[in-house]
């Protein structure tokens, strides 16, 4: 890094409004609004044809019917049971194996990273398949009836959730120089279980948002694992309503959409910082 | 209107005094389950391959009911009527129906069948409806067992294995499902497809690599052109050759709601799905039914048990079921003919109304399970080849 | 930074930490994929054969590989930087709190969406019926008859971003947070350019997480399915529609080869791992 010998500036404080920073702030608005436009044009052009329900007519039939149906409220909030459930274990897992592995065993990385990525090269049917194979069968049965699949299920989701969950904590361990803090808390005489709670997740906070966030959005519309465990959720639920109906599918894209941003938002609000940093 | 029909064929059935222990076909077919060595779950009633074995049909149903579930696999509601006739099945003997992948494929209701082999849980089917060409391949497999329905004798030779592995459950013609809103002229031969008025428009129900329907229907082309056997196979591949370079087919999988939204406003696929698409959207927008008469191509589906079954006295009463004059008229309640239909033509139990609200297969080719897959052997060969599934994917292509 | 290395020696404690994944990615990832390796050994009558593997140097398969390798590259360098923009935009572009947290939650549920659902979306938007289709007809300019598809190439990564670009957004939005203000400071204190400022300081410190973002983008695309179906129909080339047809279809039915497929992309994946920590390592230079 070259060092400017130019002498320091007169003025002390920090150059907040110059023009620079509003250039650079016209940038920013420009490609959030660029962003903005492609996201939401196909999800208007949804909502749009959800409207049409009734020949020449723009309304909410498609949603009636879609409120009406007696299976959309309990796949719906039997797959977030499923997401917290999932979201809770991966968390357990995967925090404390990205904290060993950046500051304990760095050598063990491109082991446990190449771990995290198998659901990536996994499809989904094989996985389900391997998991019958496995767990469907004495002596390890575990699909005996419907809720113990169930279980299965969700350890299932775990796993799946390891690329995005690894790689949000890994991003938020580097980001707050894990091995400074902890060897500072550990100077000062705090034991492990101390460190991890008031130093580690506490400044993990967004990266564990991220993760959470992540896992929940793939436990909802999750449908190939769930199909072939024979659960009723979410993703079969909606499956099946696009191969049989034309304008409510487009109708529950939207709901699902909303649905899933209200429960993050939740999610979210309930894990925001209790001061400000 | 389907409520109506059930009705009537409830009051028939009663009328007709239904004594279902009559037929008993067990000549000869005592060799059940061991001979292919698959190892069946030994059921409440034995290994049986009737109902009267099983002790009539009161027997039968209180086995079942003691299992209390049966657990079906590929069945959706809008085909051939199916969720009508699960929802009676469950009033009328109060068993619970635990539905699995209703858009599984043939092949993949056997792979399920034989990734829960050892599986007593809720993921193991009991019962599958495949594709008449799996029927010979899921027996050498020792996926299936026997089992010959009250009515087995009413189910036409070439529809049913001798020894009651596999049976002819309904049957239909494929069509062209056309959305009227988007498409005018509407067409009446698979070869007025090639008018330059259809340009993007034409799609299949699924990839012919994978979908048995949709290799049929390339098929059904070829068959158009007047050709037949395994040369109808070429020419359905070179018909489809010439339709993609004329830009008039669209290579996506076509459904009911490909065809409502306008995207694959003309859909080769099975008429009874074409005519409940119509139905159901109730002139929103108005879909057109046309069986072509030069090509005319039948399907032919079948039922059958699986040897693994965690359930197979509720297996065997839903085939009963099915196969009786309530479950029968219960599929032609959703546009299909029904195996049993001749027999029941005879017998006059199928409502006029009924009747007339099913295609014609006048003319149709029914085609046996060699010249399928003689046929399809060609179409899977050449299929690669004529969408232009190009070895390097083009920039603007 | 560096740190003194310490004798390897073998201290079980140390290893406790990371023993439940293990244990875990055991039971529900390793398992499976052990399976998965035994029967892609298997022959389509059930015996033990390398045929599967031959069959991956045909064409058919070579041709897969390559399309998917192709559209995962496409989708997780175009996703990744326009990630990375929306990212700083909603971080330190000053656009304030509320629209940062709405990207977020916006970015978890978008990166998500996929499938048929995706697919009917941009057919809505795109497509020949489509809302954007017929406003460009309407100011003039045919889009269809220009060439474009949806259901080729470039419409598919048009179509893969939707789900691409969140994904970076959310996963890198830890990593831009902790670039830390003083730093920023010190450099124009010391006379840097927010040029320089970008080179020399803040993408060295962000690089590893970018470049593993990225190969999350790659794996992601690499391995979607239902998009790639509802779009093609399994008219392109791509290795995992290759497994589906393999293992589900009802005509070609030889899931063996469905699986030696599966491996072959396993066997990719790893090699990008590789890749990735080469390329950490030579940019944590930068840190130490």
């Amino acid at each position: 890094m070259t060092i400017s010998t130019t002498p320091l500036p007169v003025e002390v404080e920090a150059p907040v409004a110059k023009p620079a920073a509003k250039r650079s702030r016209l940038w920013a608005w420009l490609i959030f609004i660029a962003g903005a436009l492609y996201f939401l044009v196909p999800l208007g052009a949804t909502f749009w044809w959800s409207l049409r329900a009734e020949a020449g007519v723009l309304g909410f039939e498609a949603y009636r019917r879609l409120f009406d149906d007696a299976n959309f409220w309990p796949s719906f909030t039997e797959s977030v049971v499923n997401a917290v459930a999932a979201i809770l274990l991966s968390l357990i897992i995967i925090v404390p194996t990205a904290y060993w592995v950046t500051l304990k065993l760095p050598r063990l990385r491109p082991v446990v990273e190449f771990i995290t990525l198998l659901p990536f090269v996994i499809p989904a049917v094989v996985l389900v398949f391997g998991l019958i194979r496995l767990y469907g069968r004495p002596p390890l049965l575990l699909t005996a009836t419907y809720d113990s699949s169930r279980v299965l299920l969700i350890c299932a989701y775990a796993a799946l959730s390891f690329p995005y969950m690894f790689r949000s904590v890994d991003n938020g361990l580097r980001a707050m120089d894990v091995r400074t803090l902890t060897e500072a808390a550990l100077s000062l005489g705090a034991g492990w279980p101390t460190v991890m709670r008031r130093v580690i997740f506490p400044n993990l906070r967004v990266a564990l948002l991220s993760g959470a966030l992540l896992t929940f959005a793939i436990v909802i519309g999750e449908l190939t694992i769930a199909l072939f465990m024979a659960q009723q959720t979410f993703g079969p639920y909606m499956a099946n309503l696009t191969r049989s109906k034309v304008y409510e599918p487009s109708a529950m894209a939207i709901v699902a959409f909303a649905l899933t941003w209200v429960a993050m938002g939740t999610i979210a609000l309930v894990t925001r910082p209790g001061r400000r940093r | 209107m389907k409520r109506y029909a059930l009705a009537v064929a409830l009051v028939m059935l009663v009328a007709a005094c239904g004594d279902d222990t009559g037929t008993t076909t067990t000549a000869g077919t005592s060799e059940t389950t061991a001979a292919d060595g698959a190892t069946t779950t030994t059921a409440a009633a034995g290994a049986t391959t009737t109902a009267a074995e099983a002790g009539g049909m009161e027997e039968l149903v209180a086995a079942a009911q003691a299992e209390g579930t049966l657990t079906t696999i590929a069945l959706p509601h809008d085909w051939c009527g199916y969720g009508a006739v699960i929802e009676a099945f469950k009033a009328k003997y109060g068993l619970e129906v635990n539905e699995l992948d209703p858009g599984a494929g043939s092949a993949e209701e056997l792979e399920a069948i034989e990734a829960n082999k050892d599986n007593p849980g809720p993921q193991a089917p009991d019962v599958v409806d495949i594709g008449l060409a799996f029927g010979p391949q899921a027996k050498d497999a020792g996926q299936i067992q026997p089992y010959k329905v009250a009515t087995w004798d009413d189910i036409p030779e070439g529809a049913k294995d001798p020894d009651g592995y596999w049976y002819g459950d309904y049957y239909g013609v494929l069509s062209l499902e056309v959305n009227t809103a988007e498409v005018d002229p509407v067409p009446a031969e698979y070869a007025d497809l090639l008018d330059p008025a259809y340009n993007g428009q034409v799609a299949l129900s699924g990839d012919p690599l994978t979908s048995n329907a949709a290799m049929l229907s390339v098929w059904a082309a070829g068959l158009g052109t007047g050709a037949t056997g395994e040369e109808a196979a070429q020419a359905g591949l070179d018909f489809f050759a010439q339709l993609n370079g004329a830009g008039n087919f669209v290579p996506i999988d076509g459904d009911s709601r490909t065809v409502g939204i306008g995207e694959t406003p003309i859909l080769i696929d099975w008429s009874y799905n074409s005519i409940a698409n119509d139905v159901n959207l109730a002139g929103n927008p108005d879909i057109e039914t046309v069986v072509p008469s030069a090509g005319r191509l039948a399907g032919v589906y079948v039922q059958a048990i699986s040897a693994y079954a965690p359930h197979p006295n509720a297996a065997k009463l839903w085939m009963e079921y099915l196969y009786s004059d309530e479950g029968q008229l219960g599929w032609a309640a959703g546009f299909c003919h029904p195996i049993r239909f001749e027999a029941m033509t005879a017998a006059g139990t199928i409502p006029p109304d009924i009747a007339e609200q099913l295609p014609s297969t006048e003319g149709a080719f029914f085609p046996s399970i060699d010249e399928i897959s003689a046929a399809q052997a060609v179409i899977v060969e050449g299929w690669p080849s004529v969408v232009g599934v190009t070895v390097e994917p083009s920039p603007s292509g | 930074m560096g740190g003194a290395r310490r004798p390897p020696r073998f201290h079980f404690g140390r290893w406790l930490g990371v023993l439940p994944f293990f244990i875990f990615s055991g039971l529900f990832l390793i398992g499976p994929a052990v399976i998965l390796a035994y029967r892609s050994l298997e022959g389509p009558d059930g015996t033990l054969t390398l045929d599967n593997y031959r069959a991956l140097t045909t064409d058919t398969v070579m041709a897969a590989y390559g399309a998917s390798i192709r559209l995962s590259l496409t989708t997780a360098l175009v996703g990744g930087i326009f990630g990375f923009l929306l990212a700083w935009a909603v971080s330190m572009g000053g656009l304030g709190r509320s629209l940062r947290s709405g990207m977020t939650t916006f970015s978890g549920v978008a990166s998500n969406f996929a499938g048929v659902p995706l697919a009917a979306a941009f057919i809505f938007t795109l497509g020949r019926v489509g809302v954007i289709t017929d406003l460009l007809t309407w100011m003039g300019f045919d889009l269809y008859g220009s060439g474009f598809t949806l259901y080729r190439f470039w419409g598919l990564t048009l179509v893969y971003l939707y789900f691409q670009i969140p994904l970076m957004v959310l996963v890198l939005l830890p990593a831009l947070d902790g670039l830390k203000q003083d730093w920023r400071e010190a450099a124009e204190n010391l006379g840097a350019t927010p040029r320089q400022y970008w080179r020399r300081v803040a993408f060295p410190v962000l690089l590893p997480s970018i470049l593993g973002t990225m190969i999350l983008l790659f794996g992601n695309a690499f391995g979607a399915h239902a998009t790639a179906y509802a779009l093609t129909g399994g008219s392109i080339p791509l290795a995992t529609l290759l497994i589906g047809q393999q293992i589900s279809g009802d005509v070609l039915n030889n899931p063996g080869l469905g699986y030696a497929v599966a491996m072959g992309m396993v066997f990719i994946m790893a090699i990008c791992i590789v890749i990735y920590s080469i390329l950490q390592r030579r940019s944590e230079r930068w840190l130490g």
